[in-house]
């Protein structure tokens, strides 16, 4: 069992990045995402007791986050009718992707606009881009065709290219 | 492979942050905690999954034995840790059983039926108890958790 334990960890350490990342998308905040990659690897973890507990596939995880993440809105959804009372604030510093360029405003820019993509087409190009799932894999996890997954992609891309050259214009024209 | 779309090759300056090290942290604690609950179910689940444990027909018999004096030994009075062998019934024999505390928590002042204040204890406890077949030589473990809530009276404030 230990042996599995050191397999799982070795998984995650490779893989909790993406998860994290896809995460993002269903929560509001890092901790939340965490909260829910832990809950899709609890899950999963019991699934694969059959199989002696290998490691999960990986588009079986995404799909699991994603349903862990529908379940947490609905009850988020619930929870913030009755507190509406609350202020929500965003948390600027708490961002989804990093540059591997400190000073590289485009990567900048670029991350705001996946962040400004919708549900449907980020989580595309997050599983194809960071998740390296091909679109076969995308689209059982998202119960879609593969032709429909590619065409999100593509969408994605175009609207990305698009916001780029807004959000640059926008940049230098207040500069 | 097909070249990068600008906007691809752009994508490919950012990826995703490390996991924190309070989550990675996490993570492991949670992993090694499930393993350490299945090894705990290997002997807690004879009864629910046998086919994992009996191989043959006279082992089947065996465990079948053994899971039908599991009250008798459960019952036993006393249990503290005991290495001395016990028969239970002809061809069974207790081993050894343990209660071993696995954690425990303060749950502070609380009243008793007559209205004592009392400090309590709540205890996470695991019975375990080995029983060999004789004829076999087949040694099981079965092992039950339990909670217990443990009341001392306070002697002083």
């Amino acid at each position: 069992m230990n042996s599995s334990a050191n397999e799982w960890k070795q998984w995650l350490a490779a893989n909790g990045p993406r998860l994290l990342l896809f995460a993002r998308g269903w929560s509001n905040s890092r901790h939340d995402a965490e909260d829910l990659v832990q809950e899709a690897i609890l899950r999963m973890w019991h699934f694969q007791a059959d199989k002696g507990h290998t490691t999960p596939d990986l588009p079986l995880v995404f799909s699991t986050i994603r349903f862990c993440g529908l379940n947490h809105h609905r009850s988020e959804s619930r929870r913030r009718k009755r507190e509406e009372s609350i202020v929500y604030l965003n948390d600027f510093q708490d961002v989804w992707l990093d540059p591997l360029l400190e000073e590289d405003e485009e990567a900048v820019i670029l991350r705001e606009a996946v962040q400004k993509l919708s549900q449907k087409l980020r989580e595309v190009v997050v599983m194809k881009f960071w998740g390296g799932l091909t679109f076969l894999q995308i689209s059982e996890t998202l119960a879609i065709s593969p032709n429909t997954a590619a065409s999100r992609y593509r969408y994605a891309l175009e609207q990305l290219a698009h916001e780029l050259r807004r959000m640059k214009e926008e940049r230098h024209a207040s500069a | 492979m097909p070249a990068l779309d600008p906007i691809e090759a752009a994508l490919a300056r950012l990826m995703p942050p490390a996991l924190s090290q309070n989550f990675q942290y996490e993570l492991d604690e949670m992993i090694d905690a499930l393993a350490g609950q299945e090894a705990q179910g290997i002997t807690v689940g004879i009864s629910s999954r046998p086919n994992r444990w009996i191989v043959g027909s006279g082992i089947a018999a065996a465990v079948a034995g053994l899971l039908a004096i599991y009250p008798l030994v459960q019952r036993a009075p006393d249990r503290q840790i005991s290495a001395q062998p016990e028969e239970i019934r002809s061809g069974l024999v207790l081993v050894s059983e343990s209660d071993r505390i696995q954690s425990m928590t303060d749950e502070g002042w609380q009243e008793n039926s007559e209205g004592h204040a009392m400090h309590a204890l709540r205890l996470n406890v695991v019975e375990e108890n080995s029983v060999m077949d004789e004829e076999t030589g087949i040694i099981v473990l079965i092992s039950q958790p339990r909670e217990e809530l443990l009341l001392m009276p306070i002697s002083s404030f």
